[in-house]
């Protein structure tokens, strides 16, 4: 039995574009043949459903209480894991903040559950802005966890808190992503900001993963309330995804240490 | 974390703002040219203790119960109420050597490095299997324990540092020769210290003790009674023994007959110090010594440097009361502490 692939993604702060970041990358994956589960794990105040234009979400607490089976309480976006390009969504109910306010153990039980999902390959977990205890619970318990920054100082200073509770509660050195840069060099100073500050103050500091470009073509999907990936393929933040996706999943050295983690059943 | 962002006309000039304004350990994390001319260097800094193991060390000490913490009055006032009762003592899991573990053990107590170090190797030596029995082992080929006997010494002549808590075991020991029957004077040695005298005068009176003023070693030296019955107490000035005036001062003192010169140092002291302290009572003639302030300690590492430096300990205190009396410690004893306290609390940092 192989079990999922758990990637957290978190940023510390709000606003650095976390959502669109998992709603684009849970469409890359499944692109490149992934069955993907992308799991709103913004317990407060979920979003990816809005994001993606939908109806429901799913249950994300009928599934946490038990009474939905994982089958029941997933929502299919663009055809469902079973569609090439297609991916399952699950998530609490949009303005309804059901799950807000969950104690500490809601993280464990649900990343338990959701390794056993293996009809999934990966699973997306789109954690809340901020670093609570929540939060950084999931995204310690995950396999590895991604780390969406803008080029705004404050960006910086929250990435930074995430990365040093995240290793300060034994998670993964978390990768990072930069997100709505102008350019590659906007991008560069900012991924070096990062890795210095975690260098000179935690002795390490998280791999880069890529940079997305701002791109208005990302927040008109956002307006639509449509997929970025299916609705602009082609745009420069489209492509973008589809690199770090690449990279995310072909990572022969990950691979293998995550491989070493899991126990033999 | 800060984060900061400074514009300046050059690179020098912002390197200057950065270590006025964040102090010399913030980082530049990165820099530019401004775009009205000049460069824009943004610097971030955290606290020091960023090293994420021993953080994640001191969140796992910090969430272990209080309790673990132990507590030396309570647990004395415990083993008195358990020996009233005459209660077995609670069994106490045995620990297995382990070299390491000790050394973490002793520098937890800010033992001195090099102390510490020739006590893990005298216990590995030791091929005892119990951790409190092989540190024993070692304490004992450094460290001698000699009580005072009440009815055998004639005077003692109470030396070191100033602020040990000199008058207080004079009273002490003073109380204790009233119990054991004997008379006592005491000698209000240190004429200088604020209060000194009247402090001493008023432990005399409960005492029931004779008890006079004298300034000089002759005074000393006259005031001392003859009569075996009575046990002469003497309170000095405190002085540094390391330094070579307060020594050749000392050597007066030092000559008079029939008079024991018995050191005092604080377990509150820094341990480097106190090891030095006591090096230095010990070249001036001394041979026991009473080392105070074992309630307010709760790192031991001054008290085994001071204990294991050749003068053998006579006693402990650990009360600023004169009924608290006066204890011992052996090398058994002194392990056990040394290894309880440790237990849970092991370089905890400062607090938080």
């Amino acid at each position: 039995m192989i079990l999922p692939n758990l990637t957290a993604i978190g940023s510390g702060k709000g606003g650095t574009g976390k959502t669109l970041v998992a709603t684009a990358l849970a469409a890359m994956f499944a692109q490149r043949g992934e069955r993907v589960l992308l799991c709103d794990a913004d317990l407060g105040l979920s979003n990816s459903t809005v994001h993606l234009g939908l109806e429901s979400g799913g249950d994300l607490s009928g599934f946490l209480a038990d009474r939905a089976t994982l089958d029941q309480a997933v929502v299919p976006v663009l055809g469902g894991v079973t569609e090439r390009g297609g991916f399952d969504l699950l998530a609490a109910p949009p303005g309804s903040g059901a799950l807000a306010n969950l104690d500490h153990g809601v993280a464990d039980r649900m990343i338990a559950k959701l390794r056993l999902a293996c009809v999934y390959d990966r699973i997306l977990l789109d954690l809340s802005a901020g670093v609570d205890a929540t939060t950084i619970g999931f995204a310690a318990r995950a396999d590895e966890t991604l780390l969406v920054l803008t080029s705004d100082p404050a960006a910086l200073t929250d990435a930074y808190a995430f990365a040093k509770l995240l290793l300060r509660h034994g998670g993964h050195k978390p990768r990072a992503l930069v997100n709505m840069v102008e350019n590659e060099t906007e991008a560069r100073r900012t991924r070096d900001a990062l890795a210095k500050t975690c260098n000179a103050f935690l002795k390490t500091a998280p791999d880069y993963v890529g940079f997305v470009p701002r791109d208005p073509q990302a927040q008109l999907a956002v307006r639509q309330q449509r997929s970025l990936v299916e609705l602009y393929p082609g745009a420069p933040s489209s492509r973008a995804f589809k690199d770090i996706a690449r990279r995310l999943s072909s990572d022969p050295a990950r691979h293998a240490e995550l491989k070493g983690m899991l126990p033999l059943r | 974390m800060q984060l900061r962002t400074f514009i300046a006309k050059d690179m020098r000039e912002a390197l200057g703002q950065v270590r006025n304004e964040m102090g010399p350990d913030a980082v530049i994390v990165a820099s530019q040219r401004a775009k009205g001319g000049g460069v824009l260097v943004r610097a971030a800094f955290d606290a020091p203790s960023a090293n994420v193991e021993e953080e994640a060390g001191l969140v796992a000490a910090e969430s272990a119960p209080a309790e673990a913490i132990p507590d030396f009055a309570q647990t004395y006032h415990d083993g008195l109420i358990r020996r009233l009762r005459g209660e077995p003592a609670p069994h106490v899991p045995a620990k297995s050597f382990n070299r390491a573990e000790l050394l973490t053990i002793l520098r937890g107590h800010r033992a001195p490095e090099a102390l510490a170090h020739q006590l893990a190797e005298a216990a590995e030596k030791s091929a005892l299997s119990d951790m409190a029995l092989a540190l024993a082992s070692a304490l004992d080929r450094r460290m001698q324990t000699a009580p005072l006997v009440p009815g055998i010494s004639q005077a003692l002549l109470l030396v070191g540092p100033s602020g040990v808590g000199k008058t207080a075991v004079a009273a002490k020991i003073a109380a204790h020769a009233r119990l054991a029957g004997r008379g006592v004077k005491l000698v209000a040695g240190d004429t200088a210290g604020a209060g000194a005298v009247a402090r001493l005068e008023t432990f005399a009176e409960h005492l029931g003790a004779e008890w006079v003023v004298a300034d000089s070693a002759e005074a000393i030296a006259e005031a001392i009674v003859a009569d075996e019955s009575i046990l002469t107490v003497i309170d000095t000035a405190g002085f540094d023994p390391r330094s070579a005036k307060a020594r050749t001062a000392y050597a007066a003192l030092a000559r008079l007959p029939d008079v024991e010169a018995m050191g005092v140092v604080a377990a509150t002291g820094d341990a480097e110090e106190v090891s030095e302290i006591a090096a230095s009572l010990v070249t001036l003639g001394i041979k026991r010594m009473i080392v105070t302030g074992l309630d307010v300690t709760r790192r031991l590492g001054a008290l085994t440097a001071g204990v294991t430096q050749g003068a053998a300990l006579a006693h402990t205190t650990r009360s600023p009361f004169v009924s608290g009396g006066l204890e011992t410690l052996t090398p058994l004893s002194l392990s056990r502490m040394l290894i309880e306290a440790a237990n849970g609390q092991i370089d905890r940092g400062s607090p938080q």
